[in-house]
């Protein structure tokens, strides 16, 4: 692929793939972070 | 290179801090307290990129393309880590720092660890092995920039390394805290400019990627494998782990970068600013390292590889737009070297002499020792660069690991693991540190940031449970942990108790500022 052996290629571009992912998810898991300004009221109850 | 270059170099400068005054008169004398952590109002994008610049600079432009060229492909696994360290740092402990520090009233990141493992010691070892390796961080800087000034001027190296520092302290001194945020960010975009510009020529420059790595193949097969140049890594699965954990995890503990999380406008921003991390260092982290890599093919007899990514932009692009890379660059180099001084000059002055030799310190004082360190800094590093400079590369991956090896679980227990305590965080730090040095001086079986990383975490875990009674986590502590793990608003009353206290540095310019009004 792309000129280079299967394991390099595999290392270029499995970890780029597997951040993005790792991104995708994180998003996914702090939505309710939207939630977390900084105020003095008193505030919300999930852990994130 | 020359005139066009340096024409290009000062109207960046211009530029730049024409973006810091501007930032100053924005904030005005009522937000100051930004100076100190680099603007507390500060966004996901911002954040994002201001983490990433000061992170990158002279390691990536000189460091990142010697790599590549020395190695072939086996340097990506610094840049496969590298990729996610952002959205690591931010997804892990952003949110929770930002939250946390606020709470505990800490406006440095070594005040910070002194807040939350209370004790004296803590800030004195943490405040100390910080200044130490960082100084190594600098002395990576001043050794690029005096390389870049040197193919930039045509001055013999001695003469440009001093022409470089001289401007980095000059730079520091009299502009160091206008360098907020705002800079960083226009710094980011303009490396992101100059890096697709100078990435796009060289890719047509080689034939295209393909071409490019049949081309290398010709010239020695085994830069296109993972093992790198004459496989001299293979089966090395321990190098291999760290030079992936370095930079993905290694971030965590570097004093520099995660005070860039107190600084968030709020504790949310950590989310979109991984987001944003990790779609900038996707393209940015790695293209550096691939320059280096097509230099093996475009510049067969050069004879340093830390100028890889400087000669080909001389010898690629035209005039004008060299200059415009070779001043991005070169800024970049300068920034961060501004960057981490100021922050060495501040752990100094109040987390080390304000702290324990003289707490009724005035600003003034502190300013001074904070100026008197980096002027040592400045003329020791420049004695050491002209000497026997190290190279770039292996100077970073050292100060990595080190300072990740000493701080990671510090800051990343701070937030997570309510046993954490006092002692368990004191043996990390200098059992982390220690062994990350041992590592490396005795060429350890494992890599010096596996090895610290591992004893920094055994030791924290060890000597907590160890201590727990002699030594418990005080209530405060722990309920401040609490609200950390919470979404939400901190509740009333629990700011308030917070002390303020701008830096030396911010007050003197506050009262610059008064004084100009």
């Amino acid at each position: 692929m792309f000129g280079l052996p299967g394991m390099t290629a595999a290392v270029l571009f499995g970890f780029p793939i597997f951040w993005i992912v790792y991104t995708i998810i994180f998003f996914v898991k702090s939505k309710d972070w939207p939630e977390d300004v900084e105020t003095e009221e008193k505030g919300g109850t999930s852990n994130g | 290179m020359g005139s066009d270059v340096l024409i290009f170099l000062v109207l960046y400068y211009v530029v730049v801090v024409g973006i810091g005054f501007w930032a100053v008169r924005k904030g005005g004398a009522n937000n100051l307290e930004g100076y100190l952590l680099g603007g507390r109002q500060v966004g996901p994008l911002v954040t994002a990129m201001t983490l990433q610049a000061t992170s990158m600079s002279g390691y990536m432009f000189l460091g990142g393309g010697s790599a590549g060229f020395t190695t072939g492909y086996w340097s990506i696994f610094y840049a496969s880590g590298d990729i996610g360290g952002g959205v690591v740092n931010l997804s892990i402990i952003g949110r929770r720092m930002r939250k946390l520090s606020k709470i505990l009233g800490s406006l440095t990141s070594i005040e910070y660890l002194e807040h939350r493992y209370p004790h004296p010691a803590t800030r004195l070892i943490a405040g100390s092995l910080s200044v130490f390796f960082l100084f190594f961080y600098i002395l990576a800087q001043f050794i690029a920039g005096g390389k870049g000034m040197a193919l930039v001027t045509g001055l013999p190296y001695w003469a440009a390394l001093a022409f470089a520092v001289g401007i980095i302290m000059i730079y520091t001194f009299l502009g160091g805290y206008f360098a907020v945020a705002y800079t960083d960010f226009f710094q980011s975009i303009v490396m992101l400019i100059g890096m697709v510009w100078i990435s796009i020529v060289t890719l047509n420059a080689v034939g295209g990627f393909t071409a490019a790595n049949n081309a290398i193949a010709q010239i020695d097969p085994t830069y296109l494998s993972i093992w790198g140049k004459d496989l001299a890594h293979k089966g090395a699965w321990p190098d291999i782990l760290g030079a992936v954990l370095i930079f993905s995890v290694g971030y965590m503990g570097w004093p520099h970068v995660v005070t860039r999380h107190m600084a968030m406008k709020s504790p949310r921003t950590a989310r979109m600013a991984g987001v944003y991390s990790t779609i900038w260092n996707i393209f940015f982290v790695t293209a550096p390292y691939m320059l280096g890599i097509f230099a093996i093919i475009l510049l067969p007899n050069l004879a340093d590889p830390e100028i890889a990514i400087f000669t080909l932009a001389g010898e690629l692009l035209p005039g004008a737009v060299t200059g415009i890379v070779m001043a991005a660059i070169m800024a970049a180099i300068m920034s961060t070297a501004d960057s981490i001084l100021l922050q060495v000059g501040t752990i100094a002055s109040r987390d080390i002499y304000q702290r324990f030799i003289h707490p009724k310190a005035d600003d003034k004082a502190m300013v001074l020792v904070s100026r008197i360190l980096i002027l040592v800094i400045g003329i020791i590093g420049f004695i050491i660069a002209v000497v026997k400079p190290p190279g770039v590369f292996s100077i970073v991956i050292f100060t990595t690991s080190v300072l990740g090896s000493a701080f990671l679980p510090a800051y990343v227990c701070a937030v997570w693991w309510k046993k954490a305590n006092t002692p368990g965080a004191i043996s990390s730090m200098v059992g982390g540190a220690l062994s990350a040095y041992l590592a490396e001086i005795t060429s350890f079986v494992l890599p010096p940031m596996v090895a610290g990383v591992l004893i920094s975490f055994i030791l924290m875990i060890v000597v907590s449970l160890a201590t727990q009674k002699s030594h418990p986590v005080p209530a405060y502590i722990l309920k401040a942990m609490d609200l950390t793990a919470e979404v939400g608003p901190i509740p009333k009353g629990i700011l308030t108790s917070a002390e303020f206290d701008l830096s030396p540095e911010a007050m003197a310019v506050r009262r610059k500022l008064d004084k100009d009004k």
